[in-house]
């Protein structure tokens, strides 16, 4: 891509990229929170691809469509707010979590304008990505399988707290009717 | 990528929408009008767009244009010809199920902004039943690449022409490819998050006019894609003799869509709850397992 191309698709995503973010936490719909931070997931592969990421962006708009999805589901599942009525807020702790985020933006940035990027795009068959693929492969796969298996045991474990009693209810306590 | 591309992409989706619309009156034993049907549709668009007095109407008028655009997007991956290609990417095999990722959201999005109960639990069933084709689809892409050594789809068919069609190798992973695609493109018998006789349109219910034009234009378009991407990834795509290339692919194409329309017409449309079972205890590990024997054939043979 050319470098026009690259700025013509890089900042209008980024633009809209914060403004659907920062939509998630303004609206008090599950199911439009869930969709917006599809759309800010999925225009966030869009610049891994206007940067030359290709298998980074393809795997982003890959996976988030899926989970934020399955997000949607759980979200409208669990946290119905119909029209604001329950007063449920998507932020809690305000003023420190806003302190934390502007600290920590802060940070990144910092850190982002003061690296030295390495500028030359390195082969598929260097020493680097060989090693790289080696341990993501070798080592680090025994802590990427437990984070995996660790997801999956708390959103099953999750649904299983929130509905006790399984799919056919809770049978009433010895002497209740109900 | 030429700058004709999108033009020839476009070109193909709305000549093989006609062709696929032809092919569905064949199937169900009528003699195709693609003259009569095309004004009958075009004679639909002056039917005015509804407006569904929901807070989220704002998705429901989204969604249409979302699904063509994934559907757009799975077309242009597919290898047609060995110069003939829309989008081509180191990764293509798994570009393309991240394009038929986003018929997800755009289903739900239909059903969900339409705001009448039935078209809600249509969306709903397609997320439910999500995993049960995406995990598939993701996973046997990744299966058929590994004998190529390489995501890109023209590779892929590349290799069957020099060795056995990806349908004989692994028809494990043909046989579980071929229902996740039917139920990404809404195909019967697992349509049940449209399903016409139970819910009544479901998630699409709401729709008229225009929309329903690009709908009914996306649906065809989707099937186009998944047929063609079918005929590429397990049946050696535009490898044979005598014929021309082009000629081969769009045979085989025609072949598996034919196949995928018969079949929902002979079989009755899976209950929910079925499919449900089917798509987690089979589908899924079924996905998985398919990705180790893969990898145990292409250390065998190909290697």
């Amino acid at each position: 891509m050319s470098d026009l191309t690259t700025a013509l698709v890089f900042w209008p995503a980024g633009v809209l990229m914060l403004v659907t973010a920062l939509y998630v936490f303004i609206t008090s719909s599950m199911a439009r929170a869930g969709l917006l931070l599809l759309a800010a997931l999925a225009l966030e592969g869009l610049l891994f691809l206007a940067l030359a990421s290709e298998f980074l962006g393809v795997l982003m708009l890959l996976m988030m469509s899926a989970e934020m999805v399955i997000m949607v589901f759980f979200m409208v599942m669990f946290m119905p707010d119909p029209g604001g009525l329950m007063g449920m807020d998507m932020v809690h702790d305000k003023r420190r979590s806003a302190g934390a985020a502007v600290v920590v933006g802060l940070l990144l940035a910092v850190v982002a304008v003061l690296t030295d990027w390495p500028a030359q795009v390195l082969p598929p068959d260097a020493p680097d990505v060989r090693a790289i693929g080696f341990e993501v492969m070798g080592r680090s796969m025994f802590s990427f399988l437990f984070a995996g298996m660790a997801i999956l045991f708390t959103m099953v474990g999750g649904i299983m707290v929130a509905k006790q009693g399984g799919r056919y209810g809770v049978q009433a306590p010895a002497g209740e009717v109900r | 990528m030429s700058d004709l591309t999108p033009v020839a992409i476009l070109a193909l989706a709305a000549v093989g929408a006609v062709a696929v619309a032809c092919l569905e009156t064949l199937v169900a034993g009528l003699r195709p009008a693609p003259i009569g049907a095309t004004r009958q549709a075009l004679a639909g668009l002056r039917e005015p767009i509804s407006h569904p007095r929901t807070y989220d109407s704002w998705l429901f008028h989204l969604a249409p244009g979302l699904l063509l655009v994934a559907a757009l997007s799975a077309l242009a991956m597919v290898p047609w010809a060995p110069g003939f290609r829309g989008i081509e990417l180191e990764t293509g095999a798994i570009l393309f199920p991240a394009a038929l990722a986003y018929v997800t959201p755009a289903v739900f999005m239909a059903g969900w902004g339409g705001g009448s109960p039935l078209a809600v639990i249509g969306g709903f069933r397609f997320i439910a039943l999500m995993l049960g084709y995406a995990m598939p689809i993701a996973m046997v892409a990744t299966a058929v690449a590994a004998p190529v050594g390489s995501l890109r789809p023209a590779a892929i068919v590349d290799l069957q022409g020099t060795t056995v069609p990806m349908a004989l190798a692994q028809p494990y992973s043909l046989a579980l490819w071929v229902p996740a695609v039917m139920a990404v493109a809404l195909l019967p018998p697992f349509d049940v998050a449209t399903a016409r006789g139970e819910l009544g349109g479901g998630a699409f219910e709401r729709y008229t006019g225009l929309e329903a034009a690009l709908i009914a234009l996306a649906r065809r378009v989707l099937l186009l894609a998944v047929a063609g991407m079918t005929a590429a990834l397990f049946l050696s795509g535009w490898h044979g003799p005598w014929l021309p290339d082009w000629l081969w692919m769009a045979v085989k194409t025609a072949a598996v869509a034919t196949l995928m329309l018969y079949a929902g017409r002979r079989m009755p449309r899976l209950e929910i709850e079925r499919l449900l079972t089917l798509a987690w205890k089979v589908a899924v590990p079924g996905a998985i397992a398919a990705i180790v024997l893969a990898g145990g054939t292409t250390l065998l043979f190909y290697v």
